[in-house]
């Protein structure tokens, strides 16, 4: 008994350095993202644009996937609102006209956040009462219910038509200056993201992922700090949300739909949701595969299909994961079993 | 029994048509080390599933510390102060060590809510003094999943303890540890027993460490306490030797 136990002892479970991982892989995308319209042309800028926006939005996803545990199919229904609620407050600004001012542009995209932190709440308030497959299929049904409310209020939210003709500020409809407005805005909203996944709360939403069950026996009433989560997670979509109508210069209403809701999905399996950065690695795989692939071919699906089924079957950790795993393989043989001892205190999955 | 600390009186449950627990007396004075013996299936964990709010009773008060918590919800009850180990390791599998104590010990604190708080700067201390009390101090970076079995059960405790609780039920402390992890964590239970003055009711299959541990014994069988009192007692009652420890001799 003594032998076995000692034996598995030896056996090296400290952690690697692998915490550092999205640290670096942060720090490089900021200056990639920084220096990029330096080089590339407008429709590329426009590309990575699309990935911060919708790298943000992903990332607002995995706070509930990745470090809460549960899957959501119906998280662009938080997006949507966001987007809705800034296009509509640019409707009343501009009047028909095609002017908005500075203050104006600002009110409406920061209203996108309150409206689908309500919305939220709301949603919340039942999915929370659940977990795995049916908290899933819950969020799914909402999801559908707020897509199919926006798609048939014609009078209010201008139903399957969308709004149209959401021209930002004479300085945001430059391509590039639009992209460091988001730029800033989602790099901002990453930091507070970073604060929370490391805070007191970010560690118990980790702890109910992993055992539920036990954080009750703590003293942790898990509906209330479920409900938190996905409320802040609505948030940050609905930020997403309202910078992409400017982008776009319009909203429709399948940005509540559940393909958009997949797509968050999709972006985070194939970054990595273990990782804090995941996410945005996968926007970054997603929405230049996206552009550059339409670009020859309508088989986008098909190809976006394949590329998913790839990862699952092979790299079920994502990107990161897989470059995560290579890393420790590598470590081992380097050092030959010596653990990096500098390093060992660093994060793990964030 | 001045001032139990727990006490349960005519407690009942069943599932379906089996009754797991039925008319179950039992009072842990304050400040008692009690351990509680039966054969398998005698309701042991369910006992245990009752006090803490993971079993509803049919019918039954529990009273600790004055308040009646029979129908408290599990993480009131946690909150009131009673901390429970479980007798399969049940922690938080990808966080390391000091995560899963530290996490824990924030809960504890009420600062489980704080958002935007560095997690790393609160409750350090005292979870570095709860892993050096259980000997976890050379894990607290390891990640808890990957531990081994007797590790894994010291982390177990140790996150019980984080609770502050003043009453801390184990269930089966020592299952699956080796001789000296045993005799380690029976060392460190006496000692928070002893010094802190922390009331404990711990199940146990070892008769060795009942006997040697426990100030006093309850053998519960179907659901029933029928023998109770100081091991010396418990060792020459005649129902408990044919009921259980007849098997253990």
């Amino acid at each position: 008994m003594n032998l076995e136990n000692s034996a598995t002892q030896t056996t090296d479970t400290r952690r690697k350095p692998m915490g550092m991982l999205s640290v670096r892989v942060l720090a490089l995308l900021f200056v990639v993202f920084l220096a990029a319209p330096a080089v590339l042309g407008e429709f590329w800028v426009e590309v990575a644009t699309e990935i911060l926006i919708l790298g943000l939005f992903a990332m607002s996803f995995n706070l509930i996937y990745g470090y809460m545990g549960q899957i959501s199919f119906g998280h662009a229904a938080f997006f949507g609102l966001g987007a809705y609620a800034t296009a509509m407050l640019f409707r009343e600004f501009t009047g028909g006209t095609e002017e908005i001012s500075y203050l104006q542009f600002f009110v409406s995209l920061a209203a996108g956040i309150p409206l689908a932190a309500f919305g939220a709440l709301l949603v919340g308030y039942f999915c929370i009462r659940l977990t795995g497959i049916y908290f899933a299929i819950l969020t799914l049904a909402f999801g559908e219910l707020l897509f199919f409310v926006v798609f048939s209020w014609y009078s209010f939210t201008g139903g399957d038509d969308g709004i149209q003709r959401l021209l930002p500020p004479p300085l945001f409809r430059d391509p590039v200056m639009y992209y460091y407005l988001c730029f800033v805005i989602v790099i901002a909203a990453m930091a507070v993201m970073w604060r929370i996944v490391h805070s007191p709360f970010g560690y118990l939403l980790r702890a109910m992922r992993d055992n539920q069950e036990r954080t009750r026996f703590l003293g942790i009433n898990t509906r209330i700090y479920m409900l938190i989560n996905f409320v802040i997670a609505g948030s940050f979509a609905g930020l997403a949300g309202a910078l992409w109508g400017p982008f776009t210069r319009s909203v429709a209403p399948t940005l509540l739909g559940w393909q958009e809701s997949g797509i968050a999905v999709f972006m985070t399996l194939l970054g990595g949701s273990a990782f804090f950065a995941g996410p945005m690695v996968g926007s970054i795989i997603y929405t230049f595969l996206h552009a550059w692939v339409t670009g020859f071919t309508q088989y986008w699906p098909l190809t976006i299909g394949a590329i998913i089924l790839i990862i699952v079957l092979f790299s079920p950790g994502g990107l990161l994961g897989a470059i995560d795993a290579w890393r420790r393989i590598r470590t081992r043989q380097g050092s030959s079993g010596v653990a990096d001892n500098t390093l060992v205190k660093e994060e793990p999955d964030s | 029994m001045t001032d139990p600390i727990l006490n349960v009186v005519g407690l009942n449950k069943h599932f379906g048509g089996i009754r797991v627990t039925r008319e179950l007396n039992i009072s842990i004075s304050r400040g008692a080390k009690e351990a509680i013996i039966g054969p398998n299936g005698a309701g042991k964990s369910t006992l245990f599933n009752l006090l803490t709010g993971y079993h509803r009773p049919e019918s039954g008060t529990i009273v600790f510390e004055g308040n009646d918590i029979t129908n408290w919800a599990t993480h009131q009850i946690a909150h009131a102060g009673i901390s429970r180990a479980f007798q399969i390791s049940n922690i938080f599998t990808r966080l390391t060590v000091l995560e899963n104590v530290r996490t824990a010990v924030h809960v504890r604190m009420g600062k489980a809510g704080n958002i935007f708080a560095s997690a790393q700067r609160i409750g350090t201390t005292e979870t570095e003094k709860i892993l050096k009390r259980c000997h976890l101090v050379e894990k607290s970076s390891h990640i808890a999943g990957e531990l081994a079995q007797g590790d894994k059960k010291k982390l177990e405790l140790a996150i019980a303890l984080a609770g502050k609780p003043r009453l801390l039920l184990l269930d089966e402390p020592t299952a699956g540890m080796s001789f000296e992890e045993t005799r380690e964590t029976m060392t460190l239970v006496d000692k928070l027993n002893d010094d802190l003055g922390l009331s404990v009711l711990f199940t146990e299959h070892d008769m060795a460490v009942v006997f040697n541990h426990a100030q006093r014994v309850s053998l519960l069988h179907r659901g029933e306490i029928i023998v109770e009192g100081t091991p010396e007692e418990v060792r020459r009652d005649e129902m408990a030797q044919r009921v259980y420890l007849g098997e253990h001799h």
